[in-house]
């Protein structure tokens, strides 16, 4: 494609924003090597992450039972919660009725682990337990959001209604695809047992940037991508004939009316083809070594589970995947808190803790950033009543925990602090638009250069608000 | 003519690709065009309009606060370069000098600090902000090179000229046709549409074509899909559950308003404010529900208020979007950074929508109130229908009563002889059902007339050596004729019941629980038995129910007097004959209980179904004394007709008539079954949902609520304080007043919207128009209007269009015919050699620009072409093929399974598909279709391989390319040039060339070989989609013609509108 009409395929794809937005089309190969830097200059620097794979829980894990533990917590428990620590905090409209609110204690063991003698619960994450000298635990995690719609779509696409683009898209938009044939943001989605929150297309979407941007849904079942699969009586060969007939017809259209948008639908056709064959080679595990299987444990045989989908993140990345994101849904423990969240860490623990392991065997730890967290932490009072085994925990903005690992990220570190009671940050706090900074930091983006015009306004992901990237954390 | 004021030179006039040229130049200029972008983007957001963020008190928004000297130094000197500091605060090399600040990310380019160095020199004029002031009609330029075909020819004409352009030549008739129907109707013309325009020698011919498309229902269509992605149309409610709603009233509304033309101003009012109107019609109040299409939420947890603040920001937003392409959202948290309105003036129009009834949670299962009931036409035509037929029918019964008398008399005589003993029957039976009927859907009163119609199962169970009915708490009978009942009239309803489980249900009932459970019933309620007689439940209304239960499984016999008095005393209810303590549940019995519901044996109107046996039921016309009750029993025929002649009432008179047309009269028995069986159908219509649509209402005033500004946006935070704490609705101050005698109210702003003298409500509809026909608009930022935005191409165009929109009427049909049959519109497309570096967004119009194809447009067109489209303008939203899990996958609780539609909801028009903001479909979001969370002016254009994978492979293309093979197969003949040919005609309004032609018919070759080697590849393919195939086609040749139209489907042509 020459000069000029690569100029106007930008004007037609993207707004303005030049060979940034040139990169983020899925075509390199059509347009040169000009994927990796332009006017926008993304990366800004040297990016520690060449990649990133998000586990994101959604429906808001507990951070009390899992990592922000202090053996204090036996002593309050079943005392009120004291308005010292509430502080006049309003409360969800599904306990903010309730008139008595009893602290609760983990109703589970845990021990500590790894050199710095971290906290973790032992009954139900002994697989992450293993892992602590790899990652960055954040304590001090907070959000203003305590609903699930809100607070969700806060996280993800950086304020609390729809309308703007995902992080995902973003770094679409910001660093391309590092392959041509697939897609740079993969979203891959697991159920688990407990009340399933929704999920929205917005999580992914891509709000007011060019749609090619948005999250591209890998699915277990039926076709791994919408739409992947020739019709029924179609093969391969049948296919490939169609394609250079098309290719043939859109040729004389092009010379006809020499308008380099035809040009880039022949490259279209010929990319989808290509990622006919490469994303099922993805999905398929069945060269996978059995050790490797083994890491991410039993699971990894079921389409469909969070293991499976760890699994193929790895095999994703390891491709050249920009960012992949997979949503665990189920972690709403509103009621029977220990059995359900148990049954829940189950789902993901080992599969957490192997996909950490596989890639650092791989040596893909080191430019591979693994986010792993939800959108808000629960309370330290009892929803519903406290019995001698069963309680709940309602939603909690104002602190809970999320682990990173890789890309430049600290091993075996703690970050942040909260009070006797996990309600309140006493040390450090991050606030998810700096959590956000510093995911865009490890991929090599100032998170202020990373704009895009829209009604008026230089558009980013972490919005106007003040946001720094977690320096403290950072190797 | 006259002519217009002087153009600026070429090269400034090209600046929104050549600015620097301009600076370099030395040519005039202008602040608007050239100075007041920069000045936007780089100083604004600190030395703007927000008062709050002003670095350093220096506003450069204003000459005066530019000029104004501060400690000795003028950020501006008018012609003095070097006193002048803000040049020497862009130009200096000291990063804690310099302007704009590094951490800002702004870099001014060379060229820019030339021009603001010109700009200086000359006397730093400022200009007001072009949009905000309003539009005056210019003069039309003269045209150059050649007159062209309408006012707009000559603006663009000038510009083109003025840089040594000139327009392309005309499209040819094919390109033309085809362009203007996408454009105007979003399908492509028949091929028949193509050849009579081809044909037509007239010097109007395309105007007639015009004319034409603008006059189908698909422009209506056409237009209100755009409309639907400015309104966030949509058919769930976005937040948390993303339950359903009904909005599609307020969707049809908008159709129909296009297509009646309906003037721009009014289609603003009714929008905005319909409900408002002086005696606001339902249409009006289902307009008005463009502001109620926003996302709500159910969220358990959420606060009421929180959400209720989100959804006035949400109207602010899109209303001064849409109709003023202003960012005033903004303004909810401080002053706008680039517009000039403050935070109050923010909150004067939040106060406009800040007092509506809606509340902050809303419903996750359908609409929430205020709503209005809509009127719905296939209804109203059914049940007129279904009335004329009960009428017609009731004529025939009562002539065929007439005709039977001679016959019942001769009846009459061989059964009076044949009765022998019997015990006289209690006086005033007016209803006897023995309910032996063992088979059938019908049961039949013995005395009384009737014939109940069954829905669900009839169970025949013994009582003794009779037998009586089972009731499996699902079935009913449902009648039609049936005397009116009274609260004044007394009643003994009477029966045999055997109760086994709890529950409670009727027995039998003539209750509409549509209307407040007007009517009557005999009740049972966990095995107690009693009656209501309702006006209004629970208010006005008597219910009396037995003290103690029947037994459990055993035949008893109850009976329920009602003397007329509406109060407790008149009832009494007798177990096996014995009176019986009652309970009295309700006693406040004082209006009508009449009611036009059926009367049902098992139910009432809807639900309160019946579980249990019951025989021998019988109601009479008066309260039976103890003794009477004692004696009910024994057959009521036989009591008659052992009864003298003479001493007979008229009531067991007819009884005896009755019994016989029942019995004996085998076409009287005919009728009347054909009776029920319209009062089923009547009530089956009655009982479908009733539409509403969400709609607008005020809190009525005394209830106003009152507006504050919100500190920082927050929603718990109004700031109260201050004598002027109270925020009154209002517009911003930069645009005109509101005109003289505007309500304060919503219709007050909309009237304002609409005057003729807004400066910005005309320009951004053509400007939208435009961008719709042209692919961009003449202000590029088609949703932002504001110091942000780019200036306008032709701002002359912009204004004289505007103007003359207002001027002709707001006539929105007008305005598009005229931008369609310009010259301009009328160019060709293809690109010539340079013509992209001259000027590569085609900025100056010299040629028509090729775009492609919106989403809904793809695929309407794939099915038009094939003969699968089902044009019906309206109604509810369908659900055509979707990937399995699309919903289930992400609902809450995975509890919602998207329900394919079947049959023409697979083939309607995109714009119909039922559209789930949280999970909408994926073709279509492939293609850029917004979610419709949030108001979207104007949709990004991509092109990437997911697009390319849903005409390949989505079934509904597949099978569009299926029954497009069938298409031409019959109607082209065995020849494979003539079917290419007609499938070219058919898909892109233009035969094939012989290359194209070559191209296909080699592909048609081997790919029928393969079909032909193997056919089981050929029936899989064929499979696909719902609609049947024609058996007659070979399915190898049919196969191998679907691939091949598949190839057309997916040529670049036919995704782009040329």
């Amino acid at each position: 494609m020459n000069e000029t009409n690569r100029r106007r395929f930008l004007l037609h794809t993207g707004h303005g924003m030049g060979a940034a937005a040139l990169s983020s089309l899925w075509t390199p190969g059509l347009v040169g090597s000009a994927a990796a830097s332009g006017p926008g200059g993304f990366p800004n620097f040297a990016p520690k992450a060449k990649r990133a794979i998000y586990l994101f829980f959604s429906g808001g894990p507990s951070h009390i039972d899992t990592f922000d533990y202090k053996p204090g917590l036996k002593d309050i428990h079943g005392q009120e919660l004291p308005e010292s620590i509430r502080q006049g905090q309003r409360l969800t409209g599904m306990t903010s009725g309730q008139k008595s609110f009893p602290c609760v204690a983990p109703m589970f063991e845990f021990e500590r682990f790894g050199k710095h003698g971290t906290w973790v619960n032992k009954d139900i994450l002994p697989h992450t337990a293993g892992i602590v000298d790899d990652i960055t635990i954040i304590k001090s995690m907070n959000t203003e959001a305590v609903n699930h719609d809100p607070a969700i779509t806060y996280i993800n696409t950086g304020v609390q209604q729809q309308g703007k683009p995902s992080m995902g898209s973003w770094l679409s938009y910001g660093l391309g695809s590092e392959n041509e044939n697939m897609p740079a943001y993969v979203v891959m989605i697991s159920r688990g047992n407990g009340q399933l929150q929704a999920l929205y297309d917005r999580l992914w979407g891509s709000g007011f940037l060019p749609s090619q941007h948005q999250g591209v849904k890998l699915r277990s079942a039926g076709e791994p991508v919408l739409y992947l699969n020739n019709p029924p009586g179609i093969d391969r060969e049948m296919r490939r004939g169609m394609l250079d007939g098309l290719g043939q017809l859109n040729t004389a259209t092009y010379e006809k009316f020499n308008d380099p948008e035809t040009q880039s639908r022949i490259a279209q056709y010929e990319m989808a083809f290509r990622m006919q064959s490469e994303v099922p080679e993805l999905m398929d595990i069945s060269k996978e070594p059995q050790h490797v299987k083994d890491l991410y444990g039993p699971d990894v045989e079921k389409p469909g589970s969070f293991a499976r989908n760890c699994l193929l993140a790895r095999r994703m990345a390891e491709k050249g995947v920009r960012f992949l994101q997979l949503f665990h849904r189920g972690w709403d423990q509103h009621g029977s808190l220990p059995s359900k969240l148990r049954a829940q860490c189950k789902d993901v623990d080992q599969a957490c803790a192997g996909l950490v392991k596989d890639l650092k065997e791989r040596g893909m730890l080191d430019d591979t950033l693994v986010i792993c967290g939800g959108e808000f932490g629960r309370t330290i009072y009892s929803q519903g009543k406290l019995t001698a085994d069963n309680h709940g925990r309602d939603h909690h903005g104002r602190c809970f925990t999320t682990w990173l690992a890789g890309a430049g990220v600290k091993r075996g570190f703690e970050f942040g602090e909260t009070d006797s009671h996990c309600y309140n940050i006493v040390k450090d706090p991050v606030h998810i638009r700096d959590l956000n900074a510093t995911i865009l930091h490890q991929l090599g983006i100032d998170h202020e250069k990373l704009t895009f015009r829209y009604q008026g306004l230089d558009q980013r992901l972490t919005g106007v608000e003040e946001a720094r990237v977690v320096k403290e954390i950072l190797a | 003519m006259e002519r217009c004021r002087p153009t600026a030179p070429l090269a400034a006039s090209l600046y929104t690709f050549a600015l620097a040229m301009a600076g370099a130049a030395g040519a005039e200029i202008d602040f608007n065009r050239d100075i007041r972008p920069i000045l936007s983007d780089n100083c604004f957001a600190c030395h703007g309009p927000d008062s709050h963020e002003r670095k350093a008190g220096l506003r450069l928004d204003t000459y005066e606060g530019a000029i104004e000297e501060r400690d000795g130094v003028r950020a501006i000197d008018p012609g003095a370069l070097a006193a002048s500091e803000f040049i020497a605060r862009v130009e200096t090399d000291d990063d804690s000098e310099l302007m704009p600040p590094p951490k800002s990310h702004k870099v001014l380019s060379a060229e820019q600090r030339a021009l603001l160095k010109s700009w200086v020199l000359s006397g730093a004029a400022y200009e007001e902000h072009w949009a905000f002031l309003p539009p005056s009609r210019p003069g039309v330029p003269e045209a150059i090179p050649a007159p062209g075909r309408n006012p707009i020819d000559h603006f663009v004409g000038r510009r083109l000229a003025a840089a040594g352009m000139q327009f392309s030549p005309e499209a040819d008739r094919a390109t033309l046709i085809r362009r203007v129907s996408y454009d105007l109707t979003g399908l492509p013309p028949t091929p028949a549409e193509v050849e009579a325009f081809l044909a037509d020698g007239s010097p109007d011919a395309y105007e007639k074509v015009v004319d034409r498309l603008l006059a189908s229902p698909r422009y209506g269509e056409r237009m209100t899909l755009a409309w639907m992605d400015a309104a966030r149309y949509g058919d769930s409610s976005v937040m948390h559950a993303d339950g359903p709603r009904d909005m599609w009233p307020w969707r049809d509304w908008v159709i129909r308003a296009y297509n009646a033309n309906m003037p721009f101003d009014q289609f603003t009012v009714e929008q905005l404010a319909g409900d408002l109107l002086p005696d606001a019609t339902v249409d009006q109040r289902v307009a008005s529900g463009f502001n109620r299409n926003h996302a709500t939420s159910d969220e358990g947890g959420a606060f009421a208020e929180e959400l209720r603040v989100e959804y006035v920001v949400d109207r602010v937003q899109t209303t001064s979007n849409v109709w003023m392409a202003l960012t005033m959202e903004c303004g909810q948290c401080h002053d706008h950074k680039y517009d000039p309105i403050s935070q109050r003036e923010y909150y004067q129009m939040f106060a406009y929508f800040n007092n509506t009834t809606d509340p902050g949670m809303q419903t996750r299962n359908g609409n929430q109130a205020p709503v209005v009931e809509v009127p719905n036409k296939e209804t109203e035509a059914a049940l007129a229908e279904v009335a004329g037929a009960i009428a017609a029918k009731d004529a025939e019964i009562a002539a065929h009563k007439g005709r039977a008398r001679p016959a019942f008399g001769g009846w009459l005589r061989n059964a009076e002889n044949g009765v022998g003993e019997a015990k006289p029957e209690v006086p005033g039976l007016t209803h006897y059902f023995p309910l032996d009927e063992q088979e059938g859907d019908t049961i039949s009163a013995q005395v009384g007339g009737g014939v109940g119609k069954l829905s669900g199962t009839l169970q025949s169970v013994a009582r003794g050596a009779g037998r009586g009915l089972k009731f499996d708490a699902k079935s009913d009978f449902v009648f039609g004729e049936w005397p009116a009942r009274e609260r004044d009239q007394p009643f003994t309803f009477a029966a045999w019941l055997k109760l086994s489980g709890g529950g409670a249900g009727a027995v039998f009932a003539r209750m509409d629980e549509g209307m407040n459970y007007r009517g009557y019933d005999l009740w049972v309620q966990g095995r107690a038995v009693g009656t209501h007689i309702i006006n209004t439940w629970p208010g006005n209304a008597l219910k009396v129910v037995s003290d103690r239960p029947l037994e459990e499984d055993k035949w008893q016999h109850v009976a329920v007097t009602y003397d007329g008095s509406s109060k407790q005393e008149g009832v009494k209810i007798y177990i096996d004959g014995q009176p019986v303590a009652t309970k009295v549940e309700q006693n406040s019995l004082s209006a009508t209980i009449a009611t036009s519901t059926p009367f049902k044996i098992g139910s009432r109107s809807r639900s309160a179904h019946f579980n249990g046996e019951v025989d021998d039921l019988r109601i009479y016309g008066r309260a039976l004394s103890a003794e009477e009750v004692g004696a009910i029993g024994g057959d009521p025929i036989r009591g008659i007709l052992a009864t003298p002649a003479e001493r007979r009432s008229p009531e067991q008179g007819q009884a005896l008539f009755d019994h016989y047309l029942a019995t004996q009269d085998g076409v009287y028995q005919g009728l009347v079954a054909a009776r029920a069986d319209l009062a089923k159908r009547k009530t089956e219509i009655e009982s479908r949902k009733k539409v509403t649509s969400m709609v607008m209402q005020d809190n009525p005033a005394g209830k106003t609520r009152v507006t504050y500004i919100l500190d920082r946006g927050q929603y718990d935070q109004p700031i109260k304080e201050g004598a002027d704490a109270v925020v009154p609705p209002g517009v911003p101050e930069m645009l005109m007043p509101l005109p003289e005698g505007a309500p304060a109210n919503r219709l007050g702003l909309a009237q304002w919207l609409v005057a003729d003298e807004h400066p910005l409500t005309a320009r951004v509809a053509v400007n939208r128009y435009w961008a719709m026909l042209f692919g961009q608009g003449l202000v590029k930022t088609v949703g932002d209007f504001g110091n942000q935005s780019s200036p306008p191409s032709h701002p002359e165009l912009l204004d004289w269009l505007a103007v003359d929109f207002v001027e002709s009427g707001w006539d929105v049909k007008r305005a598009l015919r005229q931008m369609v049959t310009s010259a301009t519109y009328r160019q060709r497309s293809n690109i010539a050699p340079g013509a992209v570096e001259g000027d590569p967004e085609n900025v100056l119009l010299g040629r028509s620009p090729r775009f492609r194809l919106q989403g809904e447009f793809i695929r309407d067109s794939a099915l038009a072409v094939s003969g699968l489209l089902v044009e019906r303008v309206g109604g509810p939203s369908v659900k055509p093929y979707q990937p399995p899990n699309i919903w289930n996958e992400v609902s809450l609780n995975g509890g919602l399974r998207y329900q394919q539609g079947e049959g023409e909801d697979l083939y309607r028009r995109s714009m119909y598909t039922y559209w789930k903001r949280s999970a909408p479909m994926p073709n279509m979001l492939i293609f850029d279709a917004p979610t419709r969370e949030k108001c979207l002016i104007n949709r990004p254009r991509t092109n990437t391989p997911l697009q390319a994978l849903v005409v390949l492979n989505d079934p509904q293309f597949v099978e569009a390319a299926r029954a497009f093979a069938q298409r031409v197969i019959r109607e082209a003949g065995a020849d494979a040039g003539a079917r290419i040919e007609r499938a070219f005609h058919l898909a892109l309004s233009r035969p094939p060339t012989e290359r194209e032609s070559a191209i296909l018919a080699g592909e048609l070759e081997r790919v029928l070989g393969v079909f032909k080697a193997q056919p089981e590849k050929a029936g899989q393919l064929l499979a696909v989609g719902e609609s049947a195939r024609d058996e007659s086609i070979d399915p190898a040749e049919h196969a191998a013609w679907t691939v091949l139209l598949q190839i057309v489907l997916n040529m670049d042509e036919a995704l782009t509108r040329g």
